[in-house]
């Protein structure tokens, strides 16, 4: 039998057991907005977090990390650097998240920020700068999908096609289960993801170089620039210091503030279970250790693949393993795609119904439910499309969103623990540091010291903020005291 | 040790910890060698810091329970 056909039966069955367990899990849930949006508030420890590792390590970091390290070297560790210090905040903000949550029937973080701060506009806001970092979100992890399923069966079947079927999947058990089976299923890939990255990334230097300590000696005689941070840039020149550390800064900003997983401080069974998430999430970063040894590995690697972000592909299938590990690999690879993608698509939904549309229009429960599984459907076929034809880089795509996305959190941070916040000085501060923010995006060459556009936004933003806030009257003590008890 | 004295120190941690995973506090540590387990120096140091969180945050988590405990009682 070809390989590519082993490798295809292997994805096949995979994809066969993710869906069934996205299915089963859906019939646990409660028939209601909570249920679907919020799991009824009962994911217990493991679940959660598998929930939020698998999350968070997306075809960014299985693709586009080994890509990173093996095309910009040292770079790639501001990947490693950030998402230890942007969780750890959450030990005290999740708690506190979840407590209002459960006494205002909160599920979305709009509906926080908005009830501290009534504005329909805020809320409108916030969800169309939700919306807009998640589509190239979203679309990056079609993407990786379709890539890995391409380059394994030999160009076989077609990113168009390979990225249709899995993510036909993940709409599937979305649309049926809601976040029951984001949960069930993230925990399945989760372990999956782990497991594959590690023996890889451990086989390949010594399958290669002989161990991981001669492939570092070794790619430290000939490309010593490879290995000491800030690394290169995507042509090959030495990247600057301002960007490295505002790269970091602009993640650990953003992380907890997508949707996706400040949402998770709403499905958390209880605050206990969630600040031992947080205490454990740092164990779930180190696993982009081995993640980056298998970029690295490819470094002195004769020959090369067209694009930097195929690099894991092309080191399986170049180093002759057998079909079966190329087939698991893939399923790796495709649990690290869809575990984050189902994630996105469900809250993209969940974000835009319940903070835009429901704020201009009555709907009852299960209208609600309806117009967000017609919204999963709408946002995968949006994403769908770009992934076809989208060139930049995987880790560039996520980047960008960070911009956008990391301007949601002095709002949020002020929701909770600011009094003195007032609905303008938010308001202000919010189109302050996003114009901002946009406008260093499309003009590069005028960023202070190369750095970020989204921490330039934060520093507009932050003071807009405050400036504006201090000039308005504080909001009534009664409304205050819901929120500060 | 009290609350307070343990999420201030929780704080500190992080806070050196971003100083020195990004400029000017990682300059210092931006080289390969010595290789601490087959990894580049600049690459262990990161990790050591990400590791290093999971102890200060358990440690913070005893002193917070121990906190929530007494309340409750």
């Amino acid at each position: 039998m070809q390989q590519w056909v082993v490798v295809s039966i292997i994805i096949g069955a995979y994809l066969a057991l993710t869906l069934t367990i996205g299915l089963l899990a859906g019939r646990k849930s409660s028939d209601s907005v909570t249920g679907y949006v919020a799991a009824d508030r009962s994911f217990g420890l493991l679940v959660m977090y598998f929930v939020t590792g698998a999350s968070v390590f997306s075809a960014f970091a299985f693709l586009g990390g080994p890509g990173w390290a093996y095309s910009r070297g040292a770079a790639a560790f501001y990947i490693l650097a950030y998402g230890a210090l942007g969780m750890a905040p959450f030990y005290w903000v999740g708690p506190r998240a979840a407590a209002l949550g459960r006494k205002f029937g909160y599920v979305t973080q709009a509906q926080l920020v908005v009830g501290r701060f009534p504005s329909r506009t805020l809320s409108a806001l916030i969800a169309g700068l939700s919306l807009i970092a998640f589509v190239p979100y979203i679309t990056l992890q079609m993407r990786g999908a379709g890539i890995v399923i391409e380059a394994v069966t030999d160009g076989n079947i077609p990113i168009w096609l390979g990225s249709l079927v899995a993510y036909g999947i993940v709409i599937f058990y979305v649309l049926a289960s809601g976040a029951m089976a984001v949960g069930w299923t993230n925990t399945f890939q989760g372990v999956f993801m782990v497991i594959i990255a590690w023996s890889l990334g451990l086989y390949l230097p010594y399958r290669l170089y002989g161990g991981v300590t001669p492939m570092f000696e070794q790619i430290m005689d000939v490309r010593p620039e490879m290995l000491v941070p800030p690394g290169l840039t995507a042509t090959g020149e030495p990247w600057s210091w301002g960007a490295y550390s505002t790269f970091i800064i602009v993640s650990a900003v953003g992380l907890m503030m997508w949707p996706h997983l400040f949402m998770k401080a709403f499905t958390a069974k209880d605050d206990d279970t969630m600040r031992r998430t947080v205490i454990l999430f740092p164990t779930f970063q180190l696993f982009l250790i081995p993640v980056f040894l298998i970029g690295f590995s490819g470094i002195l690697f004769t020959g090369g693949p067209s694009s930097a972000d195929f690099i894991l592909p092309y080191m399986i299938l170049e180093t002759g393993l057998p079909a079966v590990v190329v087939g698991l690999f893939c399923a790796g690879a495709l649990s690290a795609s869809m575990s984050t993608g189902d994630a996105l698509l469900h809250a993209s939904a969940s974000v835009v119904v319940e903070d835009g549309i429901t704020q201009f229009v009555k709907l009852d429960d299960r209208q609600r439910r309806l117009l967000m599984r017609i919204l999963v459907l709408l946002t995968g076929a949006t994403a769908y499309y770009f992934a076809q034809d989208a060139e930049s880089s995987l880790v560039l795509l996520l980047a960008t969103a960070y911009g956008v996305i990391s301007q949601l959190a002095p709002p949020v941070v002020s929701a909770m623990y600011w009094k003195r916040a007032t609905t303008s000085g938010v308001l202000a501060g919010l189109l302050a540091g996003t114009a901002t923010s946009v406008f260093f995006y499309f003009n590069p060459d005028l960023r202070p010291f190369d750095m970020h556009e989204g921490v330039l936004g934060l520093i507009v933003h932050v003071p807009v903020l405050i400036s504006v806030s201090l000039m308005t009257p504080i909001q009534n003590e009664k409304h205050l005291a819901g929120f500060f008890s | 040790m009290n609350l307070r004295t343990a999420r201030i120190l929780t704080c500190i941690y992080l806070a050196l910890a971003l100083f020195f995973v990004t400029w000017p506090g990682l300059k210092p540590f931006a080289r390969i060698e010595p290789l601490v387990l087959g990894l580049p120096f600049s690459m262990a140091w990161i990790a050591g810091w990400i590791a290093g969180s999971v102890f200060v945050l358990y440690g913070l988590d005893r002193v917070e329970r121990r906190h929530r405990d007494g309340e409750g009682s």
